[in-house]
């Protein structure tokens, strides 16, 4: 954050989104429970979980897509338009795992409305790797528009 | 149980099906933002202090919320549905935005089931894939976001062991 404007001129393919990481202890995710309000037992309630066939509870799309929105609304800057993120959930990220949420750009162009940015999104974890693979449209300022 | 389901009546009867439009309980409010916001250590000054609604958020604030009871977002269009479990995992997402949503904007939504499979997973055999889309729109009814979900229906340990 606090960053100078990330214009389209800037970007090149292959650049790096570093990101961040989050640790999921239990008040993250009551964090989460809070943040989505969703209560639904299976990302807070361990024994129902388990019996549904899980680990343990895990984080939960609401989550997800905050974390990726961060990423690329962060990246981004004041003057970016997030246009499309898509994303697939192919394993879990469980309580005690520490989480990766990072991003590559994969492709940049321009049509005649916008000057548009392609990534790579995902959010990994140490046991699964990349769990979250997913990518984004973003829209960025052009100096030559 | 998946014996007796039938996959194909239930696509008949469901896929195409779509809800009415349905607006959220309250408009875009700055507290669930700063909630979401915490939950994930997100910072950014147009959403914590200039009343821009993260775009992730638009379906939420077109829900009726957790409380008082009511429908939540598609929860409740995928729990009419029959299937043989009724745990939920979701497995996919797809939005596309279309507009800025701000602070005291009132927003609502209307979904449509894409389609309905039975497909095995490491959860459940007989696991049920359902794909919805849901369209969020403004108090002026102009399109802010379409959402493509994807959410798999399974049985618990329990009910996989008891056939």
């Amino acid at each position: 954050m606090g960053d100078a404007q990330r214009c389209w001129e800037d970007v090149a393919v292959g650049d790096v989104l570093d990101g961040f990481s989050l640790p999921l202890t239990m008040t993250r995710m009551a964090l989460q429970v809070s943040g989505t309000q969703d209560f639904y037992p299976v990302h807070h309630d361990r024994t129902f979980a388990r019996e549904g066939g899980h680990a343990d509870i895990f984080i939960n799309t609401g989550f997800i897509r905050g974390a990726l929105c961060r990423l690329v609304t962060d990246w981004a800057g004041d003057a970016g338009f997030v246009k499309r993120l898509g994303f697939q959930m192919r394993r879990p990220h469980l309580l005690g795992d520490t989480i990766a949420v990072k991003g590559r750009v994969t492709r940049k162009w321009r049509d005649d409305a916008h000057a548009a940015v392609e990534l790579d999104v995902w959010i990994e974890n140490p046991r699964d790797g990349v769990a979250t693979p997913g990518s984004a449209t973003v829209h960025l300022p052009s100096r030559s528009a | 149980m998946t014996i007796a389901y039938d996959i194909e009546a239930v696509r008949t009867m469901w896929e195409g099906h779509e809800t009415e439009l349905a607006w959220g309980r309250y408009p875009v409010e700055h507290d669930p933002i700063r909630r979401y916001c915490h939950m994930v250590d997100d910072l950014n000054p147009r959403y914590l202090e200039r009343g821009e609604c993260p775009p992730v958020m638009v379906d939420y604030f077109a829900s009726a919320g957790a409380w008082p009871p009511a429908e939540l977002d598609i929860i409740g269009l995928v729990r009419k549905i029959p299937t043989p479990g009724n745990r939920l995992v979701n497995l996919g997402h797809e939005f596309e935005w279309f507009r800025t949503v701000r602070v005291g904007d009132r927003l609502g939504a209307f979904h449509r089931v894409v389609s309905i499979e039975q497909r095995a997973t490491r959860l459940d055999p007989a696991s049920v894939w359902i794909r919805t889309k849901t369209t969020v729109v403004d108090g002026e009814r102009r399109v802010v976001a379409e959402r493509v979900n994807q959410i798999m229906v399974h049985q618990s340990v329990e009910e996989i062991a008891r056939g």
